[in-house]
């Protein structure tokens, strides 16, 4: 018994400190934002919103931001029409051309960063794109393509099929059947990806950095190379933005996934 | 990775045609080939061919005047990988690093899964918020956050800094990876384990573990490539040059293409070796776990 006991404070203890370590660096981000010195100092000496106020001085953070966001859609939209087709396309498969697929889809995730965007500067180099958003938005599809590849097939994975040959059977097309049929099954999951896709974009920096000129830089790496020139509270201010739109994003899909629950409880 | 059946490889070599014909004599596939077509010209388009451009440029002479002598054939550039003392210390402190990282995540990551596991409503909510929470926040913050956090502590240009902000960036994916997979395991199975007296580490370790197997497999692939390629983390928090840094130097600084793409085809090559190896091991622990 009292060794029970001794085993289950140690094991609270330890994921309570695991928990408090997770989130520590987010919070320290944060309280610097709120610093008025030059340099980034924990605890902040003295609480300001100057940095806060810069930020909106700052043209450069605001075209980044738009980057980003603009980076962001077109791999969101990209990846997504990707990876539905090509999991849809997974369950006609025979099985030979799904054990090539799936692991070329999955393999980009795995090589290093800089060494995909090493290779991918050389190419775009040599066919033109050097430069473009284009570019930037090829490259992270490579990363967010597998990402909605697999959610699609799970979700396909639990998709009745019936319900295709139903439709195929009453005289529907095959794009007819895919809108009417199966879109509204697999919405959801389309979603989901969609907006891991988006995420993926949001937040890659390594090959974005190759890959970006000024007028294309993203914010992750207008954070980076400042922060090689000064680290100065500002990258905490829009490191905090930054947080809140992901808190925000995370409720949002609470509330969209409890939404959805409530919906299918009601129905 | 060579054997893909598209249209721009249906040259009539016997596996391939053969491989061809099935593939457009089934109705289903060729449903699922018109499907797949788009996915599969990306992948050729922005990842097979970009990389055969590279290897191809790592057998290339350099050049003084540029970056590589087109057209030339060398092995100039992998014997100056092979033969300097220095890459080899920098690939040797990548695969230490990325050996260091990979143990620490996958350890905490079982356990920190465990535990929100077996927590229920507001904690099992808040545990998972703090791993979902990193993962959204983009990977320049992440390591810039150990700045304040390393150096009154002065562990800031240290390897132990550069292995505690590598870890907390690839921790939330291995908790992910293993916590998905223990989700759908059941409980009953472990407290059987209890009831015939296993203690409760044990019964963890020889039950709960093999049934995770293969989310610990993905966890451990997923650390040990990010962490063996890890590029923001070294370059922000040390002195020490990863081979991802090395690579952008020879890139970007000393113009010298081919011996950054033969650095990046060893690499490239030892780290698939290293992973081939953790599925072999991982998969035999699968069955049958003893903890002696």
């Amino acid at each position: 018994m009292h060794r029970e006991t001794v085993e289950t404070v140690a094991f609270r203890a330890g994921y309570l400190a695991l928990f408090a370590l997770m989130v520590t660096p987010l919070l320290v981000v944060i309280a610097t934002s709120f610093s008025d010195g030059a340099r980034i100092a924990f605890p902040p000496e003295n609480l300001s919103l100057a940095w806060y106020g810069e930020f909106f001085d700052r043209i450069n953070w605001l075209e980044a931001f738009t980057n980003s966001i603009l980076v962001g859609v077109g791999t969101a939209v990209l990846a997504t029409a990707l990876g539905v087709l090509g999991a849809f396309g997974q369950e006609f498969d025979d099985g030979l051309l799904g054990t090539v697929v799936a692991p070329l889809v999955l393999v980009p995730l795995l090589i290093p960063p800089v060494v995909l965007g090493i290779t991918l500067l050389i190419y775009f180099n040599e066919v033109g794109l050097r430069g473009s958003y284009a570019s930037i938005i090829l490259a992270h599809t490579l990363w967010a393509t597998p990402l909605v590849y697999f959610v699609m097939r799970s979700v396909f994975s639990r998709f009745d099929w019936q319900q295709l040959d139903a439709a195929h059977d009453l005289g529907a097309g095959p794009v007819q059947s895919f809108v009417h049929v199966v879109l509204p099954n697999v919405k959801h999951g389309v979603f989901v990806g969609g907006l891991l896709a988006f995420i993926i974009s949001l937040q890659e920096f390594v090959m974005a950095l190759f890959l970006s000129t000024s007028s294309t830089e993203t914010i992750p790496v207008l954070a980076w190379t400042e922060l090689r020139q000064a680290m100065d509270p500002m990258v905490s201010v829009v490191s905090t933005f930054l947080i809140l739109i992901s808190l925000g994003t995370l409720v949002l899909a609470v509330i969209a996934t409890n939404l959805e629950w409530v919906s299918k409880q009601l129905s | 990775m060579t054997e893909i059946p598209s249209t721009a490889t249906s040259t009539p070599s016997n596996p391939i045609s053969s491989a061809w014909s099935r593939l457009t004599t089934q109705s289903g596939s060729r449903r699922a080939l018109l499907l797949m077509a788009p996915l599969i010209v990306f992948e050729l388009l922005i990842f097979v061919i970009p990389f055969a451009i590279l290897l191809r440029i790592s057998f290339a002479a350099p050049s003084s005047d540029g970056v590589y002598a087109d057209g030339t054939w060398s092995l100039e550039a992998y014997q100056q990988v092979l033969a300097t003392d220095l890459i080899w210390s920098i690939v040797g402190y990548s695969f230490f690093l990325g050996a260091v990282v990979t143990v620490l995540s996958v350890a905490i990551g079982l356990f920190y899964a465990y535990a929100i596991w077996r927590s229920s409503g507001l904690v099992k909510s808040l545990l998972l918020f703090s791993v979902v929470l990193p993962l959204l926040t983009t990977l320049v913050i992440r390591t810039y956050a150990f700045d304040p956090l390393l150096q009154p502590a002065g562990l800031l240009y240290s390897t132990v800094g550069v292995v505690i902000a590598q870890l907390y960036i690839v921790l939330p994916y291995a908790v992910l990876a293993i916590y998905s997979v223990m989700a759908t395991t059941d409980w009953h199975v472990v407290e059987a384990a209890r009831d015939l007296g296993a203690s409760r580490p044990r019964s963890v370790l020889e039950v709960v573990v093999p049934q995770v197997m293969p989310g610990i497999i993905v966890a451990t692939v997923v650390s040990f490539a990010w962490s063996v390629g890890a590029y923001a983390a070294p370059e922000l928090l040390s002195n020490n040059i990863t081979f991802a840094i090395y690579v952008e130097q020879l890139m970007l600084s000393d113009m010298s293409y081919p011996t950054a793409a033969a650095l990046s085809a060893v690499m490239l090559g030892l780290m698939s070796l290293c992973i081939a190896a953790i599925f072999g091991v991982l998969n035999r622990f699968g069955g049958e776990f003893e903890l002696a």
